[in-house]
């Protein structure tokens, strides 16, 4: 106490004491008692004659007049109170409140003056008159008003049914007399006082019966017979009523085992209620951090379960997931938002009722109680980039819990890396949340003496998962000593100064054994194993009753859509804060395409002076280069987009929100920055290379994508723990979708255990790459102006024309020729005995009567000739099938000659129609592009691919040439339509259909996390090997 | 169910839209929209047609003549091989399908095998557009084009190549191209005959020309039998024109009677008759004036 706080207590002291009848004895008495016990000798005699001074001051001036108050008196009290008001804090006041009381005591009856002295200190203080009558009457009054007074709690023999008074009451079998407390809940503290013949001792040192004595935090009062009384029990009997939530948890029979079946934890039983905090301590690596990740459902055990309100936390976790919190030890803020941002989301999240002032003002006031208004709108920044401090960030971290209150509460290490004052601030923030009835359990290491007080039990593991210690915490030092038959074992305090040293807990149990040098052995001198039968034979742990009927309550969480709006906001809002990102983002695409086209706008004529379009050799690069491009950027900016929020992932698991909404926030947003992505892309590439009305087709094919490649991305980043794992698995995705695009490695040119004669191979279906390539390269070619090129009244355009024209070229040239070839082969072979002749003959006639049966829509393949097998094969029978084929002949050389005269009369007509022919070519047009998807360069123009032909030239013309059921999908290359359920559908919207069914897929294997718990049960194959 | 309907849209939406069909559909397709009947009316028959085709010299025949007469190679009359990407219209590449191949001839006889290969790349390129690259093994060409000794058997694989040509083209009914490709080989011919003739004043070259009138009368035969055809008949008329200036020149006929002679072992009849030419410089500057404006609207 401050010299001014005592020098005006004298003051006060001497006021009071002086009215009536002067001073007496006894209460001179008190006087120099109350200051002797709080200073050391010497000063206490100082302010002792302060203190005669002042009464002598007074008696000298009133000599002689009525003993009245006097106006004099309480003005000067009223001086004095104010001085007081600017330097003690609210408790400080009750505490002098209370001495004031305690003083009127000493002379019997208090004085009606006196009483209104203590009067205008009590409301100079600013105290609430209703605490302030309850304190006079705790403090003045005898026994049996006590009994009648609400707010007073009374402990005697008197069993709950023969109580008859008004107080709050609680029996206690073998106790002498009645001991009483009292809470004033505006400073949250209590006194008790004691009348009776028993021994009471708190915290060790007597008291005296019949005076009101502080009950300090993590106090205990032990009567010599009549048990034993925590301040975390005594506090609950004041708050039970203010407490809404009825809670039970209790732990039964808990084995916790890790991966590779070593146990982690044994035999753990807990139970315990609403409002208490409970502390897990332990030596490093002994499993506290598992042991409350079991508890908090994020691991699940061996055996045993835990019960809230008798509801299986592990098995039944949808009942009860809202009403659990979590806060590790790291940070669960996101950087780039500002405290209040943070928080303002968090409380959107869990509250769908409240609208957006009301969640503002929650937050604010959540804020102010915290001290943290001056930083509310500074961004969090990282541990690395501080804006603000450690202490800070942790008050913030709880802060996210405290709005929405949870009933049970998970703390890991909440004062690691805090100073003290920081540490004991998160302490009494923690405190104060289980007096509103929360379950508080803290995983704590090295905690100071005031800590470690604060709480209301203590469970305490050794190495190997064993529970030692589970009760009082500063009981456990008395316990440990006592165990361990030190000396002093029933003083588990300071005398003097009321201090803890949890330390000394830990020296004890793991003590080592001396050899006969006097150097300490690796060995303890007891084994976890004995600390733990020790602890089964002196700890009986009372279950509490399951709550059954008690309503758990859950979030008022908002919807799924609202969720990922929510969800998106706060994502959009940190990202748009985050300045470089956006920056890189939103220019990486423009400039890659600029760098791109730029070096590929190669000038191919030397003749023309312009750049044209039409002779740039490197259009199929430039397909292959963007698609590239966007799945490598879809892919960089969703792979870490899961592993930055696995931390708030984690903590928001426990609001048990949809897993669903965050992703479709989180894919929303990726698809949305890849749609501006492709566009800039586009809009930069196609320019510069002069790509002519082609642009929706190319940025929507990117577009596809960069959405295929931003989930693939997400699940990497779903399944994998670190960003460098995730980075390091990119060209592993990236390589085979370049191999296997089908731009730079011809799939009629690649290994044969993977190759098809005439269709893409199935592994290369398996890339969005090759369906991409292929896309924009049959549009590119198909859908130009040129190949558009339609008169106005004629329904064929250019592209149409040429197609009949070149699959009718196709058959003229190719087809029936080698039909010829092999039945005239076979005409001549048919006699022989020879085996591989008859073979080829055979398969031969196969061949072709398939491939004649095939155009039968043209003319009709008899049957005799479809049912001809080689056996009844004569040369007749040969001569009719060359007779068919004759006809076929005919029918495709009209339909070629006509076709090109219509191509012919197209083109004509267009150029006297005034179009430029040549200008569109050049300009929309593009050899090489022409070039590849036709095959130029093919040498073989016709194969068989087992029992049919299929051309190796022209590939944009032709549809598939074999279908093998309705659902196959498969076809050549550069098809120009592909077939499903009967339908023929454009290779462009089935490809762009295509990849966006199969990134729904991946959705769905993102959704159900499928990559990562694949990953975890390869892991756990692993360890049943070894 | 929403979703399913969704779907179906979609499918619908994709499969709309003219195109998107089988092969067979593509072919069998209607092909009433063009009247066939008027573009492909033949006056000549086909086979006098393939008669007449047959007897005119080939363009490598024409640059035999201009080498012997002492022409010098002239890069800058023939036709760049840059142009060949204009040409859209089947018409306008089988015209200058031949004139590559005069081209061509041109210079394999001046062993300008390098060159020969941008002006064969022309040839296959235009080919192609004809669907009749097929008669071109591109890559023997080119490996004989490695080497100045293979130029002869170079210019036999491409006069080959144009004789398979013709054939294939009248046996499917195509003769009209067939012709065209005669036509812009022998224009294209002419033309660098009348280039080197008005350069070196050769009047073997001359006469050369002046004989093409034999030629000229028996092309204008068949041409005008494809008359129908707009393009054609457009080019039909030139060539009308071009007769009127070849009628001036005069061709006198000196007939002496055949004698049987032994040619390498073999007894032949040999025809003694003699033509003389009759052409005049100024009738040369003439033929060579039409030739170029003709050629040059074929090659444009």
């Amino acid at each position: 106490m401050s010299e001014e706080i005592l020098k005006s207590l004298a003051q006060l002291f001497a006021i009071i004491t002086k009215q009536d009848t002067g001073v007496s004895e006894s209460e001179r008495n008190y006087v120099i008692n109350s200051f002797k016990k709080r200073l050391n000798l010497t000063t206490a005699e100082q302010y002792i004659a302060l203190y005669e001074e002042f009464l002598k001051d007074g008696e000298n001036k009133e000599e002689g007049k009525k003993r009245l108050t006097s106006v004099k008196d309480s003005v000067r009290t009223l001086g004095i109170c104010r001085k007081i008001n600017k330097t003690l804090t609210h408790k400080q006041k009750i505490v002098v409140l209370v001495e004031l009381l305690e003083l009127l005591k000493t002379q019997g009856a208090a004085s009606a003056q006196k009483e209104e002295i203590i009067d205008t200190v009590s409301t100079a203080f600013n105290i609430d008159k209703a605490e302030y009558a309850v304190l006079q009457t705790f403090v003045l009054k005898d026994d049996s008003e006590l009994f009648e007074t609400e707010e007073i709690l009374s402990i005697n023999r008197t069993s709950a049914e023969d109580f008859k008074g008004k107080s709050r009451h609680i029996m206690s079998e073998n106790m002498h007399g009645n001991l009483f407390f009292i809470r004033v809940a505006s400073a949250d503290m209590m006194f008790l006082k004691y009348s009776g013949h028993d021994e009471i001792n708190l915290n060790g040192l007597i008291i005296a019966p019949n005076t009101v004595v502080l009950f300090s935090q993590g106090s205990t009062a032990r009567s010599l017979k009549g048990g034993v009384f925590y301040y975390s029990d005594i506090l609950s009997q004041f708050i039970s009523e203010s407490a809404q939530i009825r809670l039970s948890f209790n732990v039964t029979n808990l084995e916790y085992r890790f991966p590779n079946l070593a146990i982690g934890l044994r035999d753990i039983n807990i139970s315990e209620g609403s409002g208490k905090l409970v502390g897990i301590m332990g030596a490093s690596g002994a499993g506290k951090t598992t042991l409350l990740n079991v508890l908090a459902g994020l691991e699940t055990p061996y055996k045993g379960e835990v019960l809230i309100n008798g509801i299986n936390l592990h098995k039944e976790k949808d009942k009860i997931r809202g009403i659990i919190g979590y806060i590790p030890q790291d940070d669960l803020l996101i950087e780039e938002l500002t405290v209040f941002e943070n928080l303002f989301y968090s409380a959107k999240l869990c509250f769908r009722d409240k609208s957006d002032a009301e969640l503002t003002e929650l937050v604010e006031r959540v804020l102010a109680d915290l001290g943290l208004s001056q930083i509310r709108n500074l961004q969090v920044g990282n541990p690395l980039n501080k804006t603000i401090s450690g202490g800070q960030r942790k008050r913030v971290n709880i802060a996210l819990e405290l709005i929405r209150e949870p009933s049970v509460l998970f703390v890991d290490e909440p004062t690691s890396g805090l100073s003290s004052r920081d540490s004991e601030n998160v302490m009494d923030l923690l405190k104060e949340l289980t007096l509103k009835g929360t379950l508080i359990f803290v995983v704590i290491h090295q905690p100071s003496s005031d800590i470690y007080k604060i709480f209301d039990r203590m469970f305490i593991l050794d190495v190997g998962g064993f529970p030692i210690y589970y009760g009082n915490p500063v009981d456990a030092i008395t316990y440990f000593k006592r165990i361990s038959q030190q000396a002093d074992s029933d003083k588990g305090q300071c005398q003097t100064c009321g201090n803890v040293n949890p330390e000394q807990i830990f020296n004890i149990i793991e003590e080592k054994v001396v050899d006969e040098y006097g150097n300490f052995t690796p060995n303890r001198k007891l084994t976890p194993k004995q600390w733990f039968d020790s602890f089964l034979s002196n700890f009986q742990i009372k279950k509490l009753e399951d709550i059954k009927d008690a309503k758990v309550q859950m979030l008022a969480k908002p919807g799924k859509f609202k969720q990922a709006l929510i969800f998106a906001t706060r994502d959009i809002k940190s990202k748009i804060y985050n300045r470089q990102y956006m920056i890189i983002n939103m220019l990486e695409a423009p400039l890659l395409g600029f760098i791109l086209a730029f070096i590929l706008r190669y000038k191919n004529n030397t003749d023309h002076s312009a750049y044209l379009f039409r002779y740039n050799e490197n259009i199929p690069a430039y397909i292959l280069m963007s698609i590239v491009i966007s799945i490598f950027i879809g892919l960089s900016i969703s792979a870490e987009e899961i592993i930055k929020d696995r931390k708030i992932l984690k903590r928001e698991t426990f609001l048990n929100l949809s897993r669903n909404s965050y992703l479709i926030s989180k894919v929303l947003i990726l698809f949305a920055f890849s749609a501006i992505q492709s566009f800039l892309f586009v809009a930069v590439g196609n320019n510069i290379l002069e790509i002519q009305g082609m642009f929706v087709t190319y940025w929507l094919m990117l577009f596809t994508v960069a959405c295929f490649a931003n989930v693939t991305g997400l699940i990497i980043s779903s399944a994998f723990d670190t960003a460098i794992t995730v980075y390091i698995l990119v060209p592993l995705l990236l390589i085979p979708q370049m191999i296997l695009s089908g731009a730079i490695f011809s799939f009629d040119k690649i290994n044969d255990s993977i190759r098809s004669v005439d269709k893409v191979p199935v592994v290369a279906d398996l890339m969005a790459s090759r369906w991409a390539y292929e896309a924009i390269a049959v549009a590119q070619y198909r859908d130009n102006d040129y190949q558009q090129l339609k008169l106005e009244n004629n329904k064929e355009n250019l592209f149409q024309l040429e197609q009949k024209e070149n699959i009718t070229n196709y058959h003229i040239v190719y087809v029936l020729p080698e039909i010829r070839e092999r039945i005239e082969y076979i005409k001549e072979n048919f006699g022989s005995v020879e085996d591989s002749v008859v073979r080829k003959c055979e398969t031969d006639l196969e061949l072709v009567k398939y491939e004649l049966q095939k155009l039968s829509f043209v003319t009709k393949f008899p049957d005799e000739l479809k049912l001809l097998k080689y056996g009844s094969f004569t040369v007749f029978k040969g001569n009719d099938l060359l007779t068919h084929l004759a006809k076929l002949e005919m029918f495709f050389q009209k339909t070629f000659n006509e076709t090109q005269k219509r191509k012919e009369d197209l083109l004509s007509k267009a150029e006297k129609a005034g179009q430029n022919l040549n200008k569109i070519k050049d300009n929309t047009f593009n050899e090489s592009l022409s070039d590849l998807v036709r095959n130029a360069t093919a040498k073989k123009r016709i194969l068989n691919a087992g029992g049919y032909l299929a051309p190796k030239l022209d590939y944009v013309y032709f549809a598939p040439v074999k279908v093998e059921g309705k659902y196959d999908y498969r076809a050549h290359f550069f098809a120009p339509v592909k077939q499903f359920a009967g339908i023929y559908f454009n290779t462009y919207y089935f490809n762009v259909s295509v990849i966006w069914i199969s990134t729904l897929l991946l959705y769905l294997v993102l959704y159900f996390d499928w990559l990562r718990k694949l990953l975890d049960f390869l892991g756990k194959l692993n360890f049943l090997k070894k | 169910m929403k979703k399913v309907i969704l779907f179906s849209v979609l499918l619908a939406a994709m499969s709309c839209g003219s195109g998107n069909q089988s092969n067979d559909a593509v072919i069998g397709g209607d092909s009433s929209t063009v009247d066939t009947a008027s573009s492909n009316s033949v006056v000549l028959p086909q086979d006098a047609v393939e008669g007449i085709v047959k007897t005119i010299p080939s363009p490598i025949e024409t640059s035999v003549i201009i080498k012997k007469a002492g022409g010098e190679y002239n890069k800058a009359i023939l036709n760049p091989t840059e142009n060949s990407k204009n040409y859209s219209s089947s018409f306008k590449k089988a015209l200058n399908l031949g004139v590559y191949g005069a081209d061509l001839g041109y210079i394999n006889i001046y062993e300008k095998n390098k060159e020969s290969l941008y002006y064969l790349q022309s040839v296959k390129e235009l080919a192609d557009g004809l669907n009749i690259g097929q008669f071109f093994d591109f890559e023997t060409i080119k490996r004989m084009a490695g080497s100045s000794k293979n130029a002869d058997s170079l210019l036999n694989i491409t006069t080959d190549n144009f004789n398979q040509i013709n054939d294939y083209l009248f046996q499917k009914n195509r003769s009209d191209q067939s012709v065209l490709i005669l036509l812009g080989g022998w224009i294209e011919g002419l033309n660098i005959m009348c280039e080197t003739a008005i350069k070196s004043k050769n009047p073997k070259l001359y006469e050369k020309i002046g004989e093409q009138k034999i030629v000229i009368d028996q092309l204008v035969l068949v041409i005008s039998s494809f008359e129908s055809d707009a393009n054609i008949r457009e080019l039909s008329m030139g060539m009308k024109e071009m007769q009127k200036i070849f009628e001036k020149v005069e061709i006198t006929y000196t007939y002496k009677e055949s004698k049987m002679e032994i040619v390498d072992g073999i007894p032949t009849i040999v025809d003694k008759s003699e033509s003389k030419v009759n052409i005049s410089e100024s009738q040369v500057l003439e033929i060579a004036k039409i030739t170029k404006d003709l050629r040059d609207k074929i090659v444009k």
